[in-house]
């Protein structure tokens, strides 16, 4: 079997695994298990049989991690998302402004996506195609990203405030944009809309016109 | 259920109906109305023809009459309400003869209207039409791309108009459609309405600036109120 490297099963018998361990572990492979059949087949097509096959458990094991495959699908997006989050804290530390971390940010959950495809499918495209749960979770998840894009209101000139949804239409176009793009099994590609992440990030903020010069030195 | 086609029936379900084919007409409003609440209540993939015809009340045979299975009564659903939806959109876009920021404003708060006056059917078109397979999601993107045409003249009133992003109104419609489908999702839907300032500055700014945007918004805000 090609993916015994991979994903390969605990060897059976006396393995010196504890107890909480192999079960850590089956919880892992379960998850691994379902982003790969997921990238396969799409969430709905994909049945509990493929995901324990794929991960050399049995039905019982999935069923003591996991009540549904809708709750596997969660607990496969929470683990990506945190990673992401991470990768994208990381990436805006060094910057000195407010615009250098938001598009430090953006652009490493860009590359990650990009380096990604069936991880940027799973989270894209998946998770607004799984049901109302995980569409639920979905927006919460990209909502969570609004105050930091609202940092960018204290590069504001004094006056006017802007509506409180800017944020929240902002971070929608983005989603859009990207979805699509993945949708369009272009998810290698997605770094060339940086460019347009940065226009539309900025541009509420600092003007559309610097937003446009901005954006533009991106491209370059 | 003006979102969908049909006259509104006040008749009773038993007894033969008047004529074959009002009765016909209104077992698909019947069948569609129910899909829409059902998809909405609780998603598409928990929806089954038991459920729908039980609310429906209509028989089997009769739903099996006019669609083959869930999936195209579902398609049937979308192609109604998207339709009915862009005449809307379009009329009020048409009828407003100023100039072309206002003719956006008038658009949106008809979309914004449309969309709160039918909750359920907006629900199961917006977020739950992605869950109903790849022919909704292509429904979904077509419906989206409708929309451009309105937004794409703000072109004109832009001086660096060849630098803005191609898909920049698909976006914009995105940007928007989020924002409904968050109080869509939170069960909000008396709230939409009040978005009409708010998303209209946000589709007018890449095109005529903040400052302008937000006067037309103003304007706007203060019109709907």
């Amino acid at each position: 079997m090609a993916d015994e490297e991979t994903l390969g099963p605990l060897p059976a018998g006396r393995h010196g695994f504890s107890r909480e361990q192999v079960a850590h572990n089956q919880r892992e492979r379960l998850i691994a298990a379902l982003a790969t059949a997921v990238a396969e087949k799409g969430y709905r097509a994909v049945t509990i049989t493929d995901i324990t096959q794929q991960a050399r458990v049995s039905r019982r094991v999935f069923y003591e991690n996991f009540e549904s495959k809708e709750e596997c699908f969660l607990a496969a997006f929470e683990v990506v998302v945190g990673h992401i989050r991470e990768l994208a804290a990381e990436a805006a530390l060094p910057a000195d402004d407010w615009s250098h971390r938001a598009l430090a940010a953006a652009a490493a959950v860009l590359r990650f996506f990009a380096e990604e495809p069936d991880l940027a499918k799973l989270c894209l495209v998946e998770s607004q195609a799984a049901g109302p749960a995980v569409a639920a979770r979905f927006h919460e998840t990209v909502g969570a990203a609004a105050p930091y894009l609202e940092q960018g209101r204290a590069e504001r000139p004094e006056g006017r405030d802007l509506p409180p949804t800017t944020e929240d239409s902002t971070l929608g176009a983005l989603v859009l944009l990207a979805s699509r793009k993945v949708a369009a099994g272009e998810a290698e590609q997605l770094e060339e809309v940086l460019p347009d992440f940065a226009e539309f990030i900025l541009a509420p903020y600092l003007g559309v016109e610097a937003a446009a010069g901005i954006a533009r030195s991106q491209a370059a | 259920m003006r979102a969908l086609p049909g006259k509104a029936s006040r008749q009773p379900p038993g007894p033969e109906p008047v004529s074959r084919a009002a009765s016909a007409e209104d077992q698909r409003r019947r069948i569609l109305e129910a899909t829409a609440g059902l998809v909405a209540e609780q998603g598409y993939a928990e929806t089954t023809i038991e459920q729908i015809v039980r609310r429906a009340r209509v028989g089997y045979a009769t739903f099996y009459k006019h669609y083959e299975d869930k999936q195209e009564a579902f398609l049937a659903l979308m192609d109604a309400a998207v339709e009915r939806t862009a005449y809307v959109v379009e009329e009020a876009y048409d009828r407003e003869d100023g100039p072309w920021a206002d003719k956006v404003g008038a658009g949106l708060g008809a979309l914004l209207k449309v969309a709160a006056e039918h909750p359920g059917v907006a629900r199961a078109c917006l977020v739950e039409a992605p869950t109903a397979g790849p022919e909704a999601a292509a429904r979904h993107e077509a419906a989206l791309k409708r929309f451009a045409p309105l937004l794409q003249p703000g072109r004109e009133l832009n001086p660096r108009a060849d630098k803005l992003p191609e898909s920049l109104e698909e976006t914009l419609a995105g940007g928007v459609l989020w924002v409904i489908n968050q109080r869509l999702i939170a069960g909000e839907a008396e709230k939409l309405r009040a978005l009409l300032p708010e998303a209209l500055e946000f589709l007018l700014r890449p095109y005529v600036g903040e400052d302008a945007a937000a006067r037309e918004a103003g304007g706007a805000g203060a019109a709907s109120a």
